[in-house]
């Protein structure tokens, strides 16, 4: 009797200390990742330099699709991302989205920080993460059965968060060039609104099986496809042109910020993996800190100002820090995760009533998309352009070289 | 890869995906994005 008992509950303690390992995993990815986010969005600092915010964006994208072209063909090759495309071809579509998302809101940023500052800006669009527990809650059942500890632990620690932020902010608040103060705020609260949502499709895609480096790799689609969109159609193309020949000096330090992006994105998407959204991105937005450091030190964004300022401005950093503690011990009870699981398959009575009313109208109006598939299909992904192939290049070789060092990453990934 | 030929099971996903809520409202987040863009523009 006790040894037939002991099976299962040995594998419910393996099960519990697994998920114990992957949020913890998770909290420090999150940690990671806004130490790495925080110095990728230093370079965007040259805006103050004269070079347009769309040739800005525009370059860092373009550092951000060879960055996320080649690590992701580093770590694992490209036999996983090919495998994720045939098993669940569809599933590209969320990180394309999130791409489109991503390039808006940063283009939104840039402006922000024109017209704002860094320091004033970062607290701005770090309200995302109160919009991230949202949806987090509202779609994909996370806090669900969490208990009043957590939920004060997540949203409390949200909220502390975006007070520190607050103090950040009126430390600050006549940094900003005078006439442009309200269009800056505007532009740091929609890039919040879009990096909010961006976790939507983040969470989707996982939820459903995919590969966070597979998503990464397609997510550059969207990117480079909305940001090249945007930069023609607001610049011109040879104007844009001048403009890129003309940020020849910078270009190097603005892909370079795509490039770190592209780490600290990395382990963000590992955060929204193994903790969720709710707590996810509450974590990853300590990359307030790291900006406000890079303000600081490097960009000299307070100088001259009186002692209060700094006063305030060390009031809102430890604020922001007592928020991510708060957020990072509100681990998610395995309750929690069993809810987690559900959301992929059975929706809460809010998404049904939506996706219903979604259906019928989408019935009502008789466009039925199915006509198209025929087209899409003929298309596939297996006939990928040979130039687009040859981006796998740099990957596969590494894949020769590197396969017994990529032994232990793949066990770990 | 036979699901990557199947146009009847990619139908069905298509058809999942657009009428998937979680895929409507970054939809119209990301318009509302780009209408903010052209008046800041």
């Amino acid at each position: 009797m006790t040894s037939a008992a002991q099976p299962p509950s040995s594998a419910e303690g393996q099960g519990r200390s697994r998920s114990k390992t992957l949020q913890l995993l998770g909290i420090l990815s999150g940690f990671t990742a806004g130490a790495w986010l925080g110095a990728a969005e230093a370079p965007t600092k040259l805006v103050s330099i004269g070079i347009s915010p769309m040739a800005i964006s525009l370059i860092m994208v373009i550092g951000v699709f060879l960055a996320l072209w080649s690590l992701p063909a580093l770590i694992l090759g490209t036999s996983s991302v090919r495998a994720d495309v045939r098993r669940a071809p569809h599933l590209m579509i969320w990180a394309v989205l999130a791409g489109c998302l991503w390039a808006v809101a940063n283009t939104l940023t840039i402006l922000a920080i024109r017209d704002i500052g860094l320091s004033i800006a970062f607290p701005l669009w770090n309200s995302n993460s109160l919009l991230g527990i949202f949806w987090g809650f509202l779609f994909f059942n996370e806090l669900r059965q969490a208990g009043w500890r957590r939920w004060t632990g997540v949203l409390g620690g949200a909220l502390v968060m975006c007070a520190g932020a607050t103090l950040l902010a009126i430390a600050s608040s006549t940094q900003g060039p005078a006439g442009h103060s309200l269009r800056g705020v505007w532009a740091a609260l929609g890039a919040g609104v879009l990096w909010g949502t961006m976790y939507i499709p983040y969470r989707k895609a996982y939820l459903t099986g995919m590969n966070p480096l597979s998503f990464v790799t397609f997510f550059t689609f969207g990117e480079v496809g909305m940001m090249s969109a945007l930069a023609v159609d607001y610049t011109g193309l040879t104007p844009l042109w001048q403009e890129l020949l003309g940020a020849c000096g910078v270009i190097f330090w603005l892909m370079l910020g795509g490039f770190i992006w592209v780490i600290g994105d990395l382990f963000q998407q590992y955060a929204a993996k193994y903790v969720g959204i709710s707590r996810g991105i509450p974590l990853s937005n300590s990359n307030q800190l790291w900006g406000l450091l890079w303000g600081i030190f490097v960009f000299g964004e307070l100088h001259g100002r009186p002692s209060c300022t700094y006063l305030q401005v060390v009031g809102g950093s430890l604020l922001m820090m007592l928020g991510v503690a708060a957020v990072a011990f509100s681990s998610a009870s395995g309750e929690e995760q069993a809810r987690w699981k559900e959301a992929a398959a059975p929706k809460p009575a809010a998404t049904a009533l939506l996706e219903t009313t979604l259906k019928a109208a989408w019935t009502a109006a008789g466009l039925r998309m199915s006509r198209c598939i025929p087209v899409a299909s003929g298309t596939g992904f297996s006939s990928l352009p040979p130039a687009v192939s040859l981006l796998f290049l740099p990957g596969w070789l590494a894949s020769r070289e590197w396969a017994c060092m990529r032994a232990p990453l793949r066990c770990w990934l | 890869m036979a699901t990557m030929d199947n146009p009847k099971a990619n139908s069905s996903r298509l058809d999942r995906v657009l009428t998937d809520v979680h895929f409507w409202v970054p939809v119209a987040v990301l318009l509302a994005g780009l209408l903010l863009l052209s008046f800041m523009h």
